[in-house]
């Protein structure tokens, strides 16, 4: 198995041209063992499902249905999902064997991203807080014992923010490698016939563009890994009320205080982050 | 002055049979016991400089037999005047960098896709006039011009130089420069003047045969099978490049595929099959591939140029202004742009004269003589704006050139040197004459239906002769007369030609002769280089004294044997015998054994005192074999010897596709006499043909970010085919003889090939109008984007596109 | 590795007999083999050492794909892919009722190619770009980049239609001229036989940017059958060159028209050389049925061809040149 693919360039000298698609096959194998595993060891060890606790009056400001996500916020992630399973598509198809006149789409769904992604890194910059991706050091202990936990070793850990440190844990891989796709993907349209800008695939020097390429498919690869587990969770029958939320926008009482620390989450203000 | 019984006449060649038949053997052909191939390692960059060689793998491969580099050649201390065998900087993409010899041919390219080079590129230039810009990058460290064939320095233009040209080519500081009468003064004086820049390509030679060789040693002494123009000359060319003494060297090569300049004695590869067998000790194959070919096979050099002309209302040229900077490619200083110079100058005849040049390395193939260099480029360049000032002017194109033609009484070039002969106005009166120009005229701007037809004409010289080389002959015991040629057979025949010379003088048949060519083991007389048309004139005069002194020694031998005095004998029928009294007398079978009883200088145990060394040998390989006749050409004489070619051509350009039909070419020469009319057509219509390629399709394309060529293929550099020739071609010579040579011959090789380029751009021109890009090739795209009014996608002094 | 573009690199030569042989050792061997017609196009990419299969099958002694045979009643021809250039140019049906073909063939590259290349060869060859042909790591080489679609790059002979990526040419001039023929190409593979018209034969990068037909590694090119249909109509062949031989085209045009008075009927119109494979101009067809052979015709024809053309630094001559060929195609030389 092979990481990089190399070629001579015009003056014989070795350059590195792009991943190699041995890497493919490993994300989605990857991915897939990863979803099987958890679904394997998740039936032997079926999860527990967290109790809302009462807190009587407490909760009396707690609305019936918790916003979790706003209209902006849902339209965003499915923007965003739509143009990402496209790009992915529309990506490795071809390599697997479907082919297709793929290039167009493919840059005019990454513009769609790059918009998407802009206009969140706006409104969640300015709208939302950003401690909701931070991660700090006090979180690794809660992760770490919330994962023991899941394992059946230890107590429940303490009730969560809005994201448990998992999900952040994730949303920054996403972020990485998303950004890494998108800056490297803007770069690489000018090596392609595209309506935006002209083209001149001597825009770089050729071992910059062996970096690009190379960034753009490591993250390409890591996204298509991450997305299977993501889609996997969201369709897990204990993780459902979440995924509702990215349909509809709420989630239960209930559900809040099962899962989350009114303290740390507060919800009792109009907008909730 | 010969009778002119076979000079003057057609003949079979001694060659045709075994090349039509294929017994011919060029240097690829031989093969030896235990011979070994070699491939070579060719730089895949436009510059560098190699900072290691790993060659371990390639060594330890089996068959492998030798790897040399560089560092194996003979010791140097001038690496920029010249370019040798092998490089650790190489100046071009495809220069080669090291050889490995092996069992085979597989087995040596295998082996050289194992061996890993370490370079450092460097800066490079494919266009003279970007590193004229101030900040333009160099074709060499430390500069971008050799001056003294050794120097290298930095010669840059100035910011203004460049704005102050506009869309003209620039002109900064020139290398070299001359005048002759005021040019100022001249150009003020003009009814018309014009001022024109531009552009002609650089173009790889292109033999058939590519410079192939077989070398292995015996006894200390280098054999070696080669593709050379010469023959005699070639071996103390494979001798330096090897670094051995000439007297070491024997020297192969019957038959040439073609050279035209780029391979007149010795070729830059040869060292290599020679010092890879040294190496290994067994007999090594180099052969050529065509990529090489197109590598170092060498290239005719490319100008910019700018033109100022000033005309007086009849057309007389009163001022020449010209400016050419020189594509130089990467080693030494090529002459072809003064060169070029002296055309124009002869030419045209102008009144006052300018010429500047400066020429500027660039990272392209190294530079070597390419049939007429210089004149062929100028002559594409300025025939096309004699057309237009002619057209401006009101005159016909045979009355702009008559009224500006050089004659016997011209002086030319910068120290206004004579020619032996110059019969360009008689000249131009055949070609139109032969060509019919009448009717053709009438044909100018005909349409039928989307093609229009152009006529044009070219007038086209370059030198034609030298002086003072050796004739060497033997009549052996068998009667027969050999003639011993250094001369290469390098397709034009002047090796069999010049000896009829001595045939006709000596009254002995075409089957009694035999020539003896292309192996310098027998005993071959200095000779000329087969470059510069030099040939016909120099060996006509060479085997004429040789055989004048044979004749002398005919007699003398019969006086001796017979007796009575030496002038009371004649020579004829193949027999000496005293004058009256044919029955009397020795044939020469007899003089032959008189002789070598004789002695002394009868039999080459003596030879004359002022003949070359090297002919001193050779007649001493003779000695006692037969009657010798040896002697110097001391004809003397003052003057440059030229000829001068008229070309005379009808095109028909399609307007809808640019596409161009040559349907008609006629060439007539100033040649003197004629030594062989079918020889002699040939010669006119190949060098014509050859013009045609430079007028419509031949050119170097080089990518400029890579500066690596795409050309180096025949079907990319595209020569013309026989199909781009017209049916209808005729020759007519002038058949006047030059004055200062007794046999009276000029020589033919280079003249005709200017004349085709230029007469098809004028036809062309004359079809389509003047070009908006005063430059060649014209090709069909340049043609049709001219004719639709789309903007052209190339400056007109764009380089190698 | 240093790089030597000179000497074949080792392969295992197989001679099959039969077609069946054939496929057997395509399907055995696979990516790893390469089918051999004349070698017009195999043997530059061998000598260059740049594709360097392992197993070579020369199909050279497969009798059954040679020869011109009459079908559907001696109304059409049926041509075996290993049938030479000369062959077909000189053929006598051929040259009666598709003088087409004939023209066409009898202008590829020189005397001796045609007495080698074959039909199949022809229209199956890989584009002339410089820039792949020398070996560079561009796209159709499996690489990430055109170097012939650059600022600086020379792009003379390159594509101004349906580029993607890619901007080489479709170099055959048989092409065009069996499009505009409506000729059938049958292809023998693993799962039998299949019959695709002749210009769904060709894709463009769009498809697979590393070919230019439809032919899979397991599958032959086994004949090219022409329909009736266009038998004795008027055709139109110009090929437009740089020398008048041993060149590719640099925009050459085929059609097929069928004329009743001064009407046209019904066309077919193909250029090629302008884009990655041959450009049947359906538009413009369209646009013709029903209109007078006229120069004024012609030259809106011409136009509307160019709709789409999208020229490089350096060939937009081709613009003017697709213009006035499609003229010509309609009008005829005028000569």
């Amino acid at each position: 198995m092979s990481i990089f693919q190399w070629a001579q360039n015009p003056w014989g000298q070795e350059i590195l041209v792009r991943i190699s698609w041995d890497l493919l096959y490993l994300a989605i194998a990857g991915g897939l063992a990863f979803v099987i595993g958890h679904f394997v060891y998740r039936t032997k060890n079926p999860p527990k499902t967290a109790e809302a606790p009462n807190i009587g009056d407490a909760g009396k400001d707690i609305p019936e249905k918790v916003v979790r996500h706003s209209l902006a916020a849902r339209l965003f992630h499915w923007v965003m999902a739509v143009s990402m399973i496209t790009l992915l598509v529309t990506a490795f198809f071809p390599i697997l064997g479907i082919q297709f006149n793929w290039v167009p789409v493919h840059w005019m769904a990454g513009v769609v991203l790059t918009a998407a992604i802009i206009f969140h890194i706006i409104h969640a910059s300015f709208w939302l807080k950003l401690r909701n991706i931070w991660i700090s050091g006090k979180d690794w202990a809660e992760w770490k014992q919330e994962m023991e936990y899941a394992l059946g070793k230890g107590e429940p850990p303490p009730k969560t923010d809005k994201y448990p440190v998992d999900h952040r844990l994730y949303h920054n891989a996403v972020m990485f490698t998303g950004l890494g796709v998108i800056v490297t993907g803007i770069l690489m349209m000018s090596r392609v016939e595209n309506l935006i800008f002209p083209r001149n695939s001597y825009l770089l020097a050729e071992n910059t563009w062996g970096w690009v390429y190379l960034i753009h498919g490591l993250s390409a690869v890591g996204l298509v890994g991450l997305i299977i587990t993501h889609i996997y969770f969201a369709i897990l029958p204990e993780k459902r009320w979440i995924t509702k939320s990215m349909i509809w926008g709420w989630i239960t009482k209930k559900d809040y205080l099962a899962n989350h620390d009114p303290e740390r989450w507060v919800v009792t203000d109009k907008a909730s982050k | 002055m010969a009778d002119g019984k076979l000079f003057g006449t057609n003949y079979i060649p001694a060659d045709l049979v075994a090349k039509v038949t294929g017994q011919a053997k060029y240097a690829e052909d031989f093969r030896a016991e235990g011979m070994l191939f070699t491939k070579l390692l060719l730089s895949p960059m436009p510059h560098a400089r190699i900072r290691s060689i790993d060659d371990h793998e390639a060594l330890a491969m089996e068959g492998v037999m030798g790897i040399i580099t560089a560092n194996d050649l003979p010791e140097t201390d001038n690496l920029v005047g010249s370019d040798r065998a092998l490089t650790m900087e190489p100046m071009y993409q495809g220069e080669p960098i090291l050889a490995v010899a092996a069992v085979d041919e597989e087995t040596a390219a295998a082996a050289i896709e194992t061996i890993k080079v370490d370079y450092e590129p460097l800066p490079f230039v494919i266009d003279p006039l970007d590193s004229l810009r101030p900040g333009g990058p160099n074709a060499r460290v430390g500069g971008n011009t050799i001056v003294d064939r050794k120097e290298v320095v930095e010669i840059k233009w100035t910011a203004q130089d460049f704005e102050e040209a506009d869309d003209s080519m620039p002109m900064g500081e020139a290398e070299v420069e001359w005048e002759v009468g005021d040019v100022a003064k001249g150009l003020e004086e003009a009814d018309l003047v014009l001022d024109e820049t531009l552009y002609h390509q650089s173009q790889t030679h292109h033999p058939l045969e590519t410079r192939s060789c077989m070398a292995y040693w015996q006894n200390d002494k280098l054999y070696m099978h080669v593709s050379t123009q010469s023959t005699q000359r070639t071996a103390g060319a494979v001798a330096r490049g090897v670094g051995i003494d000439p007297t070491q060297v024997v020297l192969i090569a019957e038959y040439c595929g073609g050279g035209f300049g780029s391979k007149i004695a010795g070729t830059v590869n040869m060292p290599i099959a020679a010092l890879l067998s040294k190496k290994t000790g067994r007999p090594v194959m180099h052969r050529v591939n065509r990529e090489e070919e197109n590598a170092y096979g060498r290239a005719r050099p490319g100008f910019q140029g700018r033109v100022k002309l000033g005309f007086r209302a009849d057309g007389r040229i009163t001022a020449i202004d010209m400016y050419l900077i020189q594509d130089n490619g990467g080693y030494g200083r090529s002459g072809d742009f003064t060169s070029a110079s002296r055309c124009a100058s002869l030419n045209y005849t102008p009144l006052n004269m300018r010429f500047r040049g400066i020429s500027v390395l660039t990272n392209t193939p190294t530079r070597a003589a390419q049939r007429a260099p210089g004149g062929v480029q100028i002559t594409a360049m300025l025939e096309p704006v004699m057309d237009k000032a002619a057209k401006e002017l009101g005159l016909d194109q045979f009355e702009i050139r008559r009224i500006n033609a050089p004659d016997n009484d011209t002086t030319y070039g910068s120290n206004e040197h004579h020619v032996t002969s110059a019969y360009v106005r008689e000249a131009l009166d055949k070609a139109a004459e032969v060509s019919n120009w009448a009717e053709l005229k009438a044909q100018s701007g005909q349409t039928n239906g989307s093609k229009v037809t152009g006529v044009g004409i070219g007038l086209s010289s370059y030198v034609a002769g030298s002086r003072g080389f050796d004739g060497l002959m033997v009549i052996r015991p068998d009667g027969k007369l050999y003639v011993h040629q250094g001369v290469g057979n390098l397709g034009t025949h002047s090796v069999f030609g010049t000896a009829r010379v001595a045939s006709d003088h000596l009254g002995i048949s075409w089957d009694n002769t035999e020539v003896v060519w292309g192996n310098t083991s027998k005993h071959l007389p200095h000779s000329a280089v087969q470059a510069g048309s030099q040939t016909t004139h120099a060996h006509t005069r060479a085997n004429l004294a040789a055989a004048i002194d044979m004749e002398k020694k005919l007699k003398e031998v019969a006086a001796r044997t017979l007796g009575g005095s030496a002038d009371s004998y004649v020579v004829a029928g193949e027999r000496v015998y005293r004058r009256g009294n044919r029955g009397s007398g020795l044939s020469f079978a007899q003089a032959a054994e008189k002789a070598i009883e004789l002695g002394g200088t009868f039999d080459g145990h003596e030879a004359p005192e002022d003949i070359n060394d090297w002919t001193k040998g050779a007649v001493a390989g003779l000695a006692g074999q037969g009657l010798v006749g040896v002697a110097k050409d001391n004809y003397g004489g003052e003057g440059d010897l030229w000829s001068f070619v008229i070309g005379v051509a009808k095109v028909e350009v399609d307007r809808e596709t640019g596409a161009v039909e040559i349907q008609h070419y006629t060439a007539v020469a100033d040649t003197g006499a004629v030594m062989n009319p079918r020889g002699l057509a040939a010669q006119i219509h190949g060098g014509g043909v050859q013009g045609f390629g430079l007028a419509r399709s031949q050119k170097w394309v080089y990518d400029p970010k890579w500066g690596v060529p795409f050309t180096q293929r025949l079907y990319t550099a595209k020569p013309p085919s026989i199909l781009d020739v017209p049916l209808d071609m005729r020759a007519g010579t002038v058949d006047l003889p030059d004055p200062q040579n007794p046999v009276g011959a000029k020589g033919i090789g280079e003249a005709p090939f200017g004349a085709g380029v230029a007469a098809v751009l004028c036809a062309i021109q004359d079809a389509i109008g003047e070009f908006d890009l005063k430059r060649s090739p014209m090709t069909t795209d340049l043609i049709l984007n001219q004719l639709e009014g789309v903007p052209q996608p190339i400056t007109v002094l764009a380089t190698d596109v | 590795m240093a790089v030597i573009r000179d000497t074949m690199a080792e392969f295992d030569l197989f001679q099959p007999a039969s077609i069946d042989d054939a496929l057997a050792l395509k399907r055995r061997y696979g990516k790893t083999s390469w089918a051999l017609a004349g070698g017009l196009d195999s043997l530059d990419w061998f000598k260059d050492r740049i594709k360097r299969p392992e197993v070579v099958i020369d199909l050279s002694a497969v009798e059954s794909m040679r020869g011109i045979r009459d079908i559907d009643d001696a109304d059409g021809v049926e041509i075996g892919a290993m049938t030479t250039l000369t062959e077909v140019a000189e053929h006598a049906g051929i040259l009666s009722r598709f003088g087409l073909l004939a023209d066409a063939a009898s202008k590829v590259a020189t005397p001796q190619i045609r007495n080698q290349g074959t039909i199949g060869g022809n229209v199956t060859q890989d584009t002339r770009c410089w820039y792949y042909r020398g070996g560079w790591p561009c796209y159709r080489a499996g690489g990430n980049i055109c170097y012939a679609d650059t600022p600086t790059a020379i792009n003379r002979e390159h594509a101004l239609f349906e580029s993607n990526r890619c901007v080489a040419v479709n170099p055959s001039d048989t092409a065009p001229a069996l499009v505009a023929l409506d000729a059938k190409f049958v292809i023998r593979g693993g799962g039998g036989e299949k019959v695709v018209a002749a210009e769904d034969y060709f894709i463009t990068p769009a498809t697979d940017i590393t070919r230019m037909t439809i032919l899979e590694p397991g599958e032959l090119l086994t004949s090219i059958r022409i329909p009736g249909t266009w038998a004795g109509a008027r055709f139109y062949f110009e090929k437009v060159r740089d020398r008048q031989a041993w060149d590719f085209p640099l925009v050459n045009i085929a059609s097929a028209m069928k004329i009743s008075g001064n009407t046209i009927e019904d066309i077919r119109l193909v250029v090629n050389a302008v884009g990655p494979r041959p450009l049947r101009l359906t538009d413009v067809e369209r646009q013709l049925k029903g209109q007078s052979v006229t120069e004024e015709v012609g030259q809106a024809a011409g136009e509307l061809a160019l709709l789409g053309a999208r020229p490089l630094q350096h060939n937009g001559y081709k613009i003017p040149l697709i213009r006035n060929l499609v003229k010509r195609a309609i009008r005829g030389t005028g000569a």
